[in-house]
């Protein structure tokens, strides 16, 4: 094959590289597409966010079913057919890669099919199914992403321990299923296959599950885990893992330091992810990588190669979908001269476990760890009209407010719905919206927004639907 | 009590009447706006400097006013007092109270700081838009004080701190003018007839050009000029047994072509002389090109084209392009950009004659090298009087810049390369 030429090639067609191909070739650049595997649109399409959805939703149907009895309404024994349910799933997936696929055909984006190997800082090898093609170009985008960890102790080559990949396969219903992790990929599998009708056990090394989100936010979801799977263990390690016939035999190690053995149909490991630096050439670039693997970049995508930039997970901090598609905006500009930055960017967080959580800006945590003067105002969702028609009262809204200011800095939320919800928080940070803003901004009833616009009403002591005390003085 | 017109700054004492912002019977606050007030520099309002209510307003539109003049009378009963009127909020006192022009109001949007924010300061509220557009035009939002809830910056706010900004660079701008220029009145006009015959012949547009740049230099520019003289015994040598080969390829090969050669060379050792000055910026800008240009003798006047990359062109080509501009130039078919752009210019007056001259450095450049025609002189030469062809050669420069010990080593290296010119250079 002739060697190519383009002024720009992104590696990888994830939400951040099939983002940046298009956002560059919409300002006129010539782009190639480098995409390993032959469906377009990385792990978030194929097998992250959106399959993880799908069966969620379809599962928490089951769930529903039987909340409903208390009010009246019963049915009969689900009827799962799996190979049904995969093939939705999947339906869906195909859908939206051919999706990626069409929009990078309409904009004159070239799309390759296999893997890169850089051989140098301006050009690029793809091993094709055809053979090798050699490509120069002007700039790279490195946006090769993350997969799954898999520590060697697990690595038993046992299909029956699983990664978050191979668990949205749902090939069958595990009788018991152990989690290794409380993470939020350990919580929203757990409870796919929990409301399936596996008996879920979650080990986590830390003392709580969803690190990182406030105490008060994972509350809700760690009393309705506490009903929906066999058990949470915290503090608790995972020592060792066998296979023992048709079952997994795990030895784990409690608070206590007293080691217990058991018996499971399958294992999720869902410790983390790792970026996908190897076998990339990147040795042949100057490139630099920290301890971790994670390129680094400063704040307008470059890394310390001037013709390579790096966007989403294997560019480090949070590994998400839309972080990866911002920071692909960031590069592109950069790349066409445009006075861009990523820092200081509001990337909001969504974990899609039942209640779902989510938050944006500080957390109360950090903002108490940094001795930020702050003041928290909330909303709990039992005084929302809303929260208790659909009968889950489980919920609360949160605004971490800088007290000099009144700026609102941070939105915790928890609650159904809370994923939809948590962009009027991004929207109020970015805009740089005060409390009273949110006050005074006119909110639907009866909705779940309203307890943003309570939660507001709360700061100034004047929230209609919950009473507190304390009064502010404008 | 009379409301006088107040001091209105350096070089104003007097404006034009171009609106009236109370009315009688108005209850004043002090700071408030009384009158609008067009001076040479601005339309601007006048503040109240007491608070009180206006008995009669003793100024109307179009009147020209000076410094002390009343504007308007106070009621004298109006001793309470009053409260500040709403149109005036008092800054918020947690916040340094912003930097304003005297004569200005503090208006609802756009204050500002004028320290220089901590670098660790934090960025104030402001939207995606703003922050995007405060990036493309380079500015710092922390030294803008934003006008809505929480002191988040809107439009307003960065286009009230444009506008100041603007405001600052013109009122800096008219200092410098008013600094440059006395407002001395012209001289009085001569009628020279009165002794005898002239004729009067309008000076040409080009002949204006010139002496503005010249005045401007002269004003502008500190100079002092260098003197030296350069053997080129050997040069001339050198010239002649090579004019007939340049000749044949279409080229002269004239004093002036070996001169930019030596001139380019000198001056990538002495960055200095190829540079600019920044008055506005306190900057002296180091150009990594050497674009020379020449001054030339045309009917009409002095012209100076600009040969470019001097540095980089052999003598060849150097004395061909020479020879293609000089034709250009007196034909008058040389293009405005091909006058532009210089960073050094040589003034050769040899063709025509003349020793030593002091010539004006040709702004914004720093630095010109005049050259005289080259004369037999008795010079010593190892203890014995020969003969030499002896080149006068001044260089006048820019002092603000350029120190006379840095010249005086420019010039050195010039004469070196004069006199040690090596032939390779020509083949």
């Amino acid at each position: 094959m002739d060697p190519i030429h383009t002024e720009i090639v992104v590696l990888g067609a994830g939400p951040g590289g099939y983002a940046a191909a298009f956002y560059a070739a919409d300002l006129g650049k010539k782009v190639l597409l480098v995409e390993q595997e032959k469906k377009l649109g990385g792990v978030c399409l194929n097998c992250g966010c959106i399959p993880s959805k799908a069966l969620l939703h379809a599962s928490k149907m089951i769930f529903e079913a039987r909340e409903s009895a208390h009010r009246g309404i019963t049915f009969g024994p689900p009827q799962i057919d799996l190979d049904k349910l995969r093939a939705w799933k999947n339906s869906i997936v195909d859908k939206l890669a051919g999706g990626v696929g069409f929009l990078a055909k309409k904009r004159g984006v070239q799309v390759l099919i296999g893997r890169g190997y850089f051989e140098g800082s301006q050009s690029l090898r793809v091993e094709t199914a055809e053979g090798q093609q050699f490509v120069t170009y002007d700039k790279a985008i490195i946006a090769v992403g993350s997969k799954a960890a898999l520590p060697k102790v697990f690595d038993l080559g046992n299909p029956r321990i699983m990664t978050s990949t191979e668990a949205l396969e749902v090939e069958d219903i595990p009788e018991d299923l152990l989690v290794v992790g409380g993470g939020y990929i350990g919580m929203e599998l757990g409870s796919v296959y929990a409301n399936l009708g596996s008996k879920v056990v979650v080990v986590e090394a830390l003392a709580g599950i969803l690190s990182g989100a406030d105490a008060d936010l994972v509350r809700p979801v760690l009393q309705y885990a506490q009903k929906n799977f066999r058990e949470l263990r915290f503090n608790t390690k995972v020592m060792q893992m066998s296979t023992k016939a048709k079952k997994i035999r795990v030895v784990t190690e409690g608070p206590d330091k007293v080691e217990k053995e058991e018996l499971f149909d399958r294992v999720l490991v869902s410790v983390g992810r790792v970026p996908r630096f190897h076998d990339l050439g990147l040795e042949n670039t100057k490139v630099e990588q920290d301890e971790r693997g994670f390129i680094k970049i400063n704040d307008k995508q470059e890394t310390a190669d001037p013709a390579l930039l790096a966007i989403g997970d294997i560019a480090g901090g949070v590994l998400l979908a839309h972080k990866a598609s911002k920071e692909a905006r960031v590069a592109v500009e950069t790349i066409v001269g445009e006075p861009s930055t990523s820092a200081g960017v509001i990337i909001p967080a969504v974990v899609f476990t039942d209640p779902e959580l989510a938050w944006c800006g500080v957390t109360e945590a950090e903002a108490r760890a940094k001795g930020m003067e702050i003041e928290v105002a909330k909303f709990p969702w039992g005084a929302s009209g809303r929260a208790l028609t659909f009968d889950r009262p489980d919920g609360l809204t949160k605004l971490i407010i800088d007290v000099a200011t009144e700026r609102v800095v941070g939105v915790g939320l928890v609650g159904h719905g809370a994923g939809e919800l948590i962009a009027e928080g991004v929207l109020a940070i970015e805009m740089g919206a005060t409390v009273r803003d949110l006050a005074e901004s006119v909110h639907p009833h009866p909705t779940l927004s309203e307890t943003i616009m309570e939660a507001a009403e709360v700061y100034y002591g004047v929230s209609t639907h919950t009473f507190s005390p304390k009064r502010r003085e404008e | 009590m009379d409301l006088k017109l107040p001091p209105l700054g350096e070089g104003v004492d007097s404006g034009s009447v171009v609106g009236i912002l109370v009315r009688a019977g108005d209850q004043i606050a002090k700071g408030q706006g009384i009158i609008e007030l067009e001076t040479g520099k601005a339309v601007a309002p006048v503040p109240s400097h007491t608070a009180g209510k206006v008995a009669k307003i003793m100024v109307s539109i179009g009147d020209k006013i000076s410094v002390g003049q009343v504007i308007l009378s106070l009621e004298e009963s109006a001793a309470a007092p009053a409260k500040p009127a709403p149109s005036a909020p008092a800054a918020r006192p947690e916040r340094p109270v912003a930097a304003q022009p005297p004569s200005e109001n503090e208006p609802k949007a756009g204050t500002w700081v004028d320290e220089e924010p901590a670098p660790d300061a934090p960025t104030p509220a402001a939207s995606p838009t703003i922050r995007r557009l405060a990036r493309e035009l380079g500015i710092d939002l922390r030294r803008i004080h934003g006008s809505e809830n929480g002191g988040r910056i809107v439009m307003d706010d960065v286009r009230a701190y444009i506008q100041r900004l603007q405001h600052l660079a013109s009122q800096a701008q008219a200092r410098t003018d008013a600094l440059a220029v006395p407002s001395k009145p012209p001289p009085p006009r001569i009628d020279f007839a009165k002794w005898g015959a002239v004729t009067k012949r309008p000076m040409t547009s080009l002949r204006k050009a010139i002496a503005a740049q010249l005045s401007e230099s002269w004003r502008a520019a500190p100079r002092v000029t260098q003197f030296d003289e350069a053997d080129i015994t050997a040069l001339n040598e050198l010239r002649k047994k090579h004019a007939e080969i340049f000749e044949k390829k279409g080229a002269r090969l004239t004093l002036t072509s070996f001169a930019l050669k030596i001139v380019a060379d000198a001056l990538r050792q002495h960055p200095v002389f190829n540079t600019s000055l920044d008055e506005v910026a306190g900057d002296v800008i180091y150009k990594e090109y050497i674009h020379i240009g020449l001054a030339v003798d045309t009917e009409q006047g002095l012209i100076v084209p600009v040969l470019r990359d001097v540095d980089k062109k052999d003598l060849l080509t150097l004395s061909t392009e020479m020879n293609e501009i000089a034709t250009k130039t007196r034909d008058r078919k040389i293009s405005l950009e091909e006058l532009q752009g210089g960073t050094f210019t040589i003034s050769n007056q040899g063709g025509i004659g003349g020793g030593h001259f002091t010539p004006i450095v040709n702004r914004p450049e720093t630095a010109i090298l005049g050259l005289g025609r080259g004369a037999l002189k008795a010079v010593v030469r190892d203890g014995k009087i020969e003969p030499r062809l002896m080149l006068p050669m001044a260089l006048s420069y820019d002092h603000r810049v350029i120190d006379g010990g840095a010249a005086v080593r420019f010039m050195l290296d010039l004469v070196k390369g004069f006199e040690n010119f090596d032939e390779k250079q020509l083949i």
